[in-house]
């Protein structure tokens, strides 16, 4: 058992079968006390499966989940140190906003003095204080999402459990409030749990987080770790825009890793992981990494070169895609910041040449 | 918050499990095995009052090799003759309903049809008799606009009398299951047709027949069982002839033949097996329960 | 309403079609207690207003009897059958195997009153003697009784009937409710029950509530399986169909029939009228959230 109180949440071996549909394999996951967590993955992959097994609403199939140390597998949720905030409808239609926050605290039997005072302290918190006597169908759909944080943090729980709290909210009010999630919990200092399958939202939001797919717990790190230096190809695939090549090693030496394409070579840093001649593996580069080089640029020994075929350009505001096609058929993207000049005059099926940094360059093995 | 023990955790459960299995368990020992054990007393030995165990055909032959057949094959004509003719009074009201009321609206037009309903099905059997006897409101009302010089018999004590009666008893039900099954018609669906140009009748057959099948065919088999089983209204509304599987097993009954009446519900029972094993490879009942899920 | 482009004339003709249906369904149901309030009785040329035969009714001491058991029968059966309903709703929801759970609680919808009450009879009957064999072979005789026809085997019956209808009203009005909110419930740190008492019971209670209403009613119009299963007891449909079938129609029986027919519409008429303010009340909430306060 572990008693390390600085790990909030500790899962060993978690599993769950609905009949023969496995929506999660043997998960080993620790959380940080006092972090904000993220689980990031698509949809069906069995986060929001892994968030609410923590939170007590379904029973795991085989494996341990530890709570402060404390073993809770078998524990309603009422018995749970954590609490939960729903994607939406979850509000008491029935109740006030105030009732609805001073609900837990009513379960409790406080008197009627400190649960008045706690619930007001809380909507001054969540900024609903204006809002205290609405009913629920009165209210917005982010106040909504306010009075749910509201009812659960008032219950001063170690764990806060969000179930995509944000996916119900228009895109603009749900950057707003990823922001002030993050505050909240800085404020709060509890550990956060966060299921979303929206990246940029659990960039915002995330100390760390993981990444979870087809059951299974792809890869954990920072925010940053995982968008720079994805160890897996699936996190390398789902994260960011990244061009993947895969290919045979067929050389390792000091200087790192290379790696047959059949088209082209690459030499890489193997970052530490053990690979021998002849291994199937992946290479990703960032495609805003990638540089289009018109035929003949030259580019450093520290620089990977490799020919294409020059395909369109695509405008999306911010950056330019530029497509273009690889020897065996494949599409690789570089993407550039677009700064308002004139489109490019390469035009399609332009020989070119791309480059990138070599050390930016990940190798995976699965 | 603090933890419950282990043990004190499974009892909750095993008690929880217990409490959620007792309804299933009360329908299956007191509905799903009765009528299962029918086949069994069916081929029992019929005895003074009662019966004793022993495996004979005789009920069965009583039953096929008797006036009681053609009864039982002329009231499933009847049945039949009710079920087209409440289906063609029922059914265009569910379609007016889900089409033209708006959405929040239609469970209040089908409330009123539970008005009917939930008047006692005896009571409204019974009621027909003043209503289309000899003397009745009928022919006092049609004798009095001069429509007809001479009263109509041939309403009541007639399987006329019987179709009638099957038909207003359960016209309701049409109208449910129909308005269940045009939820499986989505109200777009009209506006293609519209903007295809389908006539009325093309798209009553080609859209909404298919699509409200599973329903429609559910209703039909509730009337035409009911029509078979109902022992009341052949009893009430009927002349010598009418006679159901209903009313044969009642007469069983009170002449304390117990066999034959576990025999007539064994073959009532078959019949509904059969009828909904039919509508289920023709058009997947479970459709029909769409809308509870 | 319906299409801009129809004819208003054909709508109207499609509602006054369906309310005719309505009204020729009632028709013998509004005769009778027409009837019921004739001096004369049925057929007489005169019409004389009276509550004679209400009167007669309430001074016949085997209805009054019958009265009593059938309001008895009702009670038990509200109390036992709408928890079960309600129970196996909650069930049908959590449960993987939900066709085998829909197809066992609708199916006495299928099965006729005849059928299943003959059948239910000769099962009681050999019950009893079941039970009266394993007694006299054990010594005892304190369950020979259990399974006598009478009140319990009467109520099986009826709640055989009334449990389908119970379970889809209920199931229904369960549909509209979030499970979620029982989820976010029980992690403020209800149990199960508290859950289910201060937040689901509170936004299915019109169905619940309509629910007992079925079951009421339907065992006060209740006569088929009641009259094979009821043994020595008389409720209010036996007793009247034993006089009509043996007397012919009586007055007083005119008069019972409106009664029975009374206590339905007057219940189910308030339900109607209630259901369709509530429906009201939604559709204005309905709107409301269509429309919400668009801050943050």
């Amino acid at each position: 058992m572990n008693e390390d109180t600085n790990t909030a949440v500790q899962v060993i071996g978690l599993s769950k079968n609905y009949g023969d549909v496995q929506a999660l394999r043997g998960v080993d996951l620790s959380i940080a006390a006092g972090e904000y967590f993220a689980l990031l993955g698509p949809s069906g992959g069995g986060k929001t499966t892994l968030l609410r097994l923590l939170g007590g609403f379904i029973r795991p199939s085989a494996g341990q989940i530890l709570l402060h140390g404390q073993d809770v597998s078998e524990q309603p949720p009422n018995h749970r140190p954590t609490s939960m905030v729903f994607q939406s409808f979850a509000l008491f239609p029935h109740m006030t906003v105030a009732q609805n926050v001073g609900y837990g605290l009513r379960l409790r039997k406080l008197p009627g003095a400190e649960i008045a005072e706690r619930v007001g302290a809380m909507l001054d918190l969540v900024g609903l204080s204006d809002l205290a006597d609405r009913m629920p169908h009165a209210l917005s759909g982010g106040q909504q999402q306010r009075v749910q944080l509201g009812r659960s943090l008032v219950l001063e729980t170690d764990i806060l459990l969000l179930d995509e709290p944000l996916a119900a909210l228009d895109a603009k009010l749900r950057k707003d409030m990823c922001l002030e999630l993050k505050h909240l919990q800085e404020q709060v200092g509890i550990t956060f749990i966060h299921v979303t399958h929206n990246q940029e939202e659990a960039m915002t939001v995330a100390d760390s987080m993981a990444i979870i797919a087809d059951g299974e717990l792809i890869e954990t790190g920072t925010p940053r770790a995982l968008y720079e230096t994805p160890r897996r190809r699936f996190t390398a695939d789902f994260i960011g825009e990244n061009n993947i090549f895969t290919g045979r090693v067929s050389a390792v030496n000091d200087d790192g890793v290379e790696v047959d394409l059949g088209y082209a070579k690459l030499t890489l840093n193997a970052d530490g992981q053990a690979v021998t001649t002849g291994d199937d593996v992946a290479v990703s580069i960032r495609s805003e990494l990638v540089e289009l080089l018109a035929s003949g640029t030259a580019a450093g020994a520290a620089h990977q070169i490799m020919a294409a075929t020059y395909g369109e350009a695509v405008y999306l505001g911010l950056a330019t895609s530029h497509v273009a096609t690889l020897p065996n058929g494949e599409a690789i993207l570089a993407r550039h910041i677009s700064r308002g000049e004139a489109p490019d005059a390469l035009a399609a099926g332009a020989a070119v040449e791309l480059a990138w940094p070599r050390s930016m360059m990940r190798l995976h093995l699965s | 918050m603090s933890p419950l023990p282990l043990s004190r955790l499974r009892w909750q459960r095993a008690a929880a499990k217990a409490l959620f299995l007792s309804p299933i368990v009360f329908m299956v020992l007191f509905f799903a095995l009765p009528l299962a054990l029918t086949v069994v007393w069916s081929v029992f030995e019929r005895t003074m009052f009662w019966m004793k165990p022993g495996f004979t055909l005789f009920s069965y032959e009583n039953f096929f090799f008797s006036a009681r057949l053609e009864n039982f094959l002329g009231s499933m004509m009847h049945s039949s003759v009710s079920v087209v003719v409440a289906f063609l009074f029922g059914f265009p009201v569910a379609v007016f309903i889900r089409r033209r009321i708006p959405q929040v609206a239609q469970h209040r037009v089908i409330l009123l049809f539970i008005l009917p309903f939930m008047v006692s099905e005896i009571i409204r059997i019974f009621a027909l008799r003043p209503v289309l006897q000899r003397t009745g409101l009928v022919n006092s009302v049609l004798l009095e606009l001069g429509i007809i010089t001479e009263p109509i018999t041939a309403i009541l004590y007639t399987p006329m009398g019987v179709i009638i009666g099957e038909v207003l008893s359960f016209l309701p039900f049409i109208v449910f299951a129909g308005f269940l099954a045009m939820e499986a018609v989505p109200k777009y669906v009209f506006e293609i047709c519209d903007d295809l140009g389908a006539r009325p009748h093309r798209v009553f057959i080609d859209v909404i027949l298919p699509l409200a099948a599973p329903g429609i065919f559910a209703g039909a088999v509730f009337i035409f069982v009911n029509g078979l089983g109902v022992a009341l209204l052949p009893n009430i509304l009927g002349g010598p002839g009418a006679v159901n599987a209903g009313l044969i097993a009642t007469q069983a009954i009170s002449a304390l033949d117990f066999p034959l009446a576990m025999a007539v519900n064994a073959i009532m029972m078959t019949t509904l097996l059969g009828l909904l094993y039919i509508g289920h490879r023709l058009f997947d009942l479970t459709r029909i329960l769409t809308p509870i899920n | 309403m319906g299409d801009d482009y129809s004819s208003v004339w054909s709508y109207r003709l499609k509602w006054l079609y369906t309310l005719l249906l309505v009204a020729t369904l009632m028709l013998p149901v509004f005769y009778v207690i027409y009837i019921s309030f004739n001096k004369n009785g049925f057929g007489a040329a005169e019409y004389v207003f009276t509550f004679e035969w209400y009167g007669e009714i309430f001074s016949d001491l085997l209805l009054l009897g019958a009265l009593g058991n059938t309001m008895i029968l009702a009670a038990i059966t509200l109390v036992v059958a709408v928890p079960m309903g309600l129970i196996a709703a909650k069930f049908y929801k959590a449960t993987q195997a939900k066709l085998l759970t829909v197809s066992l609680l609708l199916s006495p919808l299928f099965v006729p009153a005849d059928i299943l009450g003959s059948a239910l009879l000769v099962f009681f009957k050999n019950l009893n003697i079941a039970c009266a064999t394993v007694g006299e072979w054990l010594g005892v005789s304190w369950f020979d009784t259990w399974f006598d026809l009478g009140y319990f085997s009467a109520l099986v019956g009826l709640i055989i009937y009334t449990l389908p209808y119970i379970f889809v009203v209920i199931l229904i009005t369960m549909g509209r409710y979030p499970e979620q909110q029982t989820e976010a419930a029980r992690s403020c740190g209800a149990t199960a029950w508290q859950a289910f008492i201060q937040i689901e019971f509170p936004q299915i209670r019109a169905g619940v509530f309509s629910a007992c209403a079925f079951a009421v009613i339907l065992t006060f119009n209740e006569y088929t399986r009641t009259s094979l299963l009821k043994g020595g007891y008389d409720t209010i449909t036996t007793v009247l169909i034993s006089q009509m079938l043996n007397e012919g129609m009586s007055e007083q029986s005119y008069a019972m029939s409106s009664l029975i027919s009374f206590i339905a519409i007057a219940v189910i008429g308030t339900i109607i009228l209630y259901t369709l303010f509530q429906s009201d009340r939604l559709e204005r909430e309905a709107r409301a959230k269509a429309e919400p306060v668009m801050s943050s």
